[in-house]
This record gives C-alpha cells, sequence and structure tokens, in this order.
C-alpha cells in the first residue's frame, strides 16, 4: 500500500517500498464473536470475497528536497473455497519533486493467493498463510514506478482477539491484535541497469486495534452514539528491513507507524489513518492514508460474494443448545 | 489501462445493482449487554440489525449457577429473537446467542448481565 519511492533515487530503498506495498490482500474477518475490519497498510487474517477502492496514500519521500507522492489504489479478493482465495491489486502513482521530476504510472500488478489454516472462534485466533507475486513488467518501467523483475513473498498471517479474556478484565477483552511477517525474493539477483544488488527483504507489520462494535455487544453497552458504536481505533505499524543480497545497499530499515480509525457499516467500511514515518529514510512528516472498502460477501451474498467452489459461506445448520 | 479501466468500471456496474443483505450484528439487547438489573428479567431480548433465519438462530440463557433458565423455545420475529426466563434470583446470567440472517450469513456472540446489583 505505502510505496515508498523516495526509492527512485535510492534503489535500496526502493525495493523495500516493493516490499512493503507487496500483500495486500483484504478480507472480512469474523471469528466467533470477533470482526476483525481490514485493515489499510497491512492485511487483517482471513479470506474473504472484498474490493477496497480506493485506497488513497499521500507523503512526503525522504528525499532532499522532499517529494510529494500520491498512490491511489484497488486491490479485489474472491474466494475460491471456504479457506483459499486470491487477490489482485495495483497502485497508481504520481511523485513530484519541487522543481524537478514529476513521475506518474501503474506499479506492477499483483496477485496473492492466500490460505485459511484456523478459524478458532472461541478464542478468536485466526491463522493465515500466502503467496504474493507481483509480475514484472506490467507496470511503468520507464517511469521507475516497476520493477521489469517480479518478486514472491510468502506471508504468514495471524489476528488474536482478547474476548476469551476472564470477565474480570472488562472493557480490555475489546483489544486485538493482528501480524503478518514475509520474506521477499525477487526473481533477479543482480539488476544491470543500475548495476546494483537486489536485495531480499523481511517485511512485517501488524496492528493493535479496539472494537467499539464488541464492547457494545459483547461486554457492556453504554448506550454511546450509534456513530462511536461502529469504530475501531487502531495503530498499524508495517516494517522492510533488507536481509540478504544486500551488498552495497543500505541496509536500513524503513517503516511507518499509522494511528488512525476504521468506521465499519453493514456493506463497507472506511478508514483513515496519519502515517509517521520511522526515520529519514522511510519519509519527512506525517502523511495519510484513506481508504473505502467494500464486503463483497454482504453487497453480493447469492452470486460474486460467495466461494467459487463448495457451497455456501455459512453452511446453515441447526442450532441446538 | 483500458483493461483496468474497464475491470473497475464493471466492479461499480455491479456494485451499483446489488441486493441489500448483510451479516446480522447484535444490535441491542434487554436487560442491555452488561448491564445491571433490580430484579430478574421475565425475558431477555435481542435485535439485530438483520432479519433472522428463525430455525437456525438461537439463544441460551444461563443462571447464577450455571443452569440453564430460558423456558422453551426462542421467538423470533423479522430482527428480533427473545426468550422466556425461568426465575433464578440474583447473580449473573450469561447469554449465548447464534444468529442466521436471511442471506445466510451467521454471526455470533455471547454476553452478560446482573440481577439485584451483587
Amino acid at each position: 500500500m505505502l510505496r515508498f519511492s523516495s526509492c527512485s533515487r535510492a534503489f535500496a530503498l526502493a525495493c523495500l517500498g516493493v516490499a512493503l506495498s507487496a500483500g495486500q490482500a483484504l478480507a472480512h474477518c469474523f471469528v466467533g464473536a470477533r470482526f476483525f475490519p481490514a485493515t489499510l497498510a497491512t492485511d487483517d487474517p482471513c479470506v474473504a470475497d472484498e474490493m477496497s477502492l480506493p485506497t488513497v496514500a499521500w507523503s512526503k519521500t525522504g528525499d532532499v528536497p522532499a517529494a510529494t507522492e500520491w498512490d491511489i489504489s484497488a486491490d479485489i479478493s474472491k474466494r475460491i473455497t471456504e479457506d483459499f482465495g486470491i487477490t489482485i491489486g495495483d497502485t497508481w502513482s504520481n511523485i513530484h519533486q519541487p522543481g524537478g521530476f514529476t513521475k506518474a504510472g501503474f506499479g506492477n500488478l499483483d496477485a496473492t493467493v492466500q490460505y485459511q489454516l484456523l478459524k478458532d472462534g472461541p478464542h478468536e485466533l485466526a491463522l493465515l498463510v500466502g503467496l504474493t507475486v507481483e509480475w514484472g513488467g506490467t507496470g511503468a518501467i520507464d517511469s521507475g514506478l516497476a520493477t521489469p523483475w517480479s518478486t514472491l513473498t510468502p506471508t504468514f498471517n495471524f489476528g488474536k482477539g482478547f474476548g476469551d479474556l476472564p470477565d474480570s478484565f472488562g472493557w480490555l477483552r475489546a483489544f486485538a491484535v493482528t501480524g503478518q511477517i514475509g520474506y521477499q525474493f525477487p526473481t533477479r539477483s543482480f539488476d544491470v541497469d543500475t548495476g546494483t544488488f537486489i536485495p531480499q527483504v523481511l517485511v512485517y507489520g501488524g496492528s493493535i486495534q479496539y472494537s467499539m462494535p464488541y464492547l457494545k455487544s459483547e461486554i457492556h453497552d453504554y448506550q454511546l452514539p450509534d456513530f462511536i458504536n461502529h469504530l475501531f481505533p487502531i495503530v498499524e505499524a508495517q516494517f522492510a528491513t533488507p536481509v540478504a543480497n544486500n551488498f552495497g545497499n543500505s541496509p536500513i530499515t524503513i517503516g511507518t507507524i499509522n494511528p488512525g480509525v476504521i468506521w465499519v457499516g453493514t456493506y463497507f467500511q472506511v478508514g483513515a489513518e496519519a502515517v509517521f514515518p520511522v526515520n529519514h529514510a522511510s519519509g519527512t512528516g506525517v502523511g495519510f492514508l484513506g481508504q473505502l472498502h467494500f464486503y463483497l460477501d454482504d453487497i453480493f451474498p447469492t452470486t460474486i460474494g460467495r466461494p467459487l467452489l463448495g457451497g455456501s459461506s455459512a453452511p446453515p445448520q441447526q442450532l441446538k443448545f | 489501462m483500458p483493461v483496468r479501466i474497464l475491470l473497475i468500471s464493471l466492479l461499480l456496474a455491479a456494485l451499483s445493482n446489488a441486493a441489500a443483505h448483510a451479516h446480522a450484528f447484535l444490535d441491542h439487547a434487554s436487560p442491555l449487554v452488561g448491564s445491571t438489573v433490580a430484579s430478574a428479567p421475565r425475558e431477555v431480548s435481542l435485535t439485530f440489525t438483520q432479519n433472522l433465519e428463525a430455525a437456525f438462530s438461537s439463544i441460551q440463557v444461563t443462571g447464577p449457577n450455571g443452569a440453564r433458565v430460558d423456558a422453551g423455545k426462542p421467538q423470533i420475529s423479522g430482527n428480533t429473537m427473545h426468550v422466556g426466563l425461568k426465575a433464578a434470583g440474583p447473580g449473573t446470567y450469561h447469554v449465548r446467542w447464534h444468529a442466521l440472517s436471511v442471506d445466510t450469513h451467521k454471526t455470533e456472540g455471547s454476553f452478560t448481565f446482573s440481577v439485584g446489583g451483587r
């Protein structure tokens, strides 16, 4: 999602930016009584039928003088079976440096396949594995916004709600965390055009989130205004660290910390986050990230909102206590 | 580029023609979630954000001693589900519910309320 394309000048940082932009497979995620909203900068731990359109990011790069960058992206996720899904996404970027260059164009298309390892309702625990492929040569290579080589990023995601804590924990039970870690392999180890090595990158991040809907329906209904009861205050963080084949490039970790809030409705959600770079290489100043996200399984419950194979997302079964 | 625009246009067109069904969230309960009431209520009532499939939605209430206190079959009408309670005295009551909305989305949840200000 976030592209650290200041990296158009710093090759290693460009690779890290690509790494951070990978793996945006967003999902509608129920685990027991817990709902994990689609997070903006990282991924949530479920496969589902959903679409982010658009995700908009604004930031200033770490260049001197700093360039202004807009990223507008879209992705769509589709379940093939109940536990297996795919996501396809792309990002259009515009980078403008005052008195200098302006670059605009699409990044490489990326596709992700994911498998739901576990959904443990009583413990509000979800585990997910996936593989993201960014298809080299499908974006604006000439503008420096895409690479001619592909990257492969196997990723592990988890989500854990704290609703299974004893009742004495009270309102703290509405907290949840998500996390992801991936390892990005480029399909080339050396870029002959720039004469630099293409590093392998560890990409990781997560979120801590508070569910006002959970507080209201599971812990204590304070009869707050309806708008408040739909909110998820959240802090996301995402990082990328080159770990191999990085000869001659900067070894520095880049990343951002994003406090924000997500409003969850019946058919869509809206999220907004401030973006704080963790160091100068990650950018300058405070950026912005916003997203409009649709729940396709709720909008199209009988058609494209269902898995292609294996029937309904929720096969009816007679409930007995 | 044209392929990208075409895909986005198709998605937007599909969205504009969407039917309106969704997961059934608990909108409010009586007694209120987490509340304390002076005397034992005669029933628990749950109101959801979507209409329910009566055959596949259910509610269970346990009283202060852990025994079931829901009496009879839950009554479900539209987006509301309620069940009568047997007298069980003061203490903490646990409510567990499962709901299937009319478009077959399944949700579940649980909460407590207290009787008698314990």
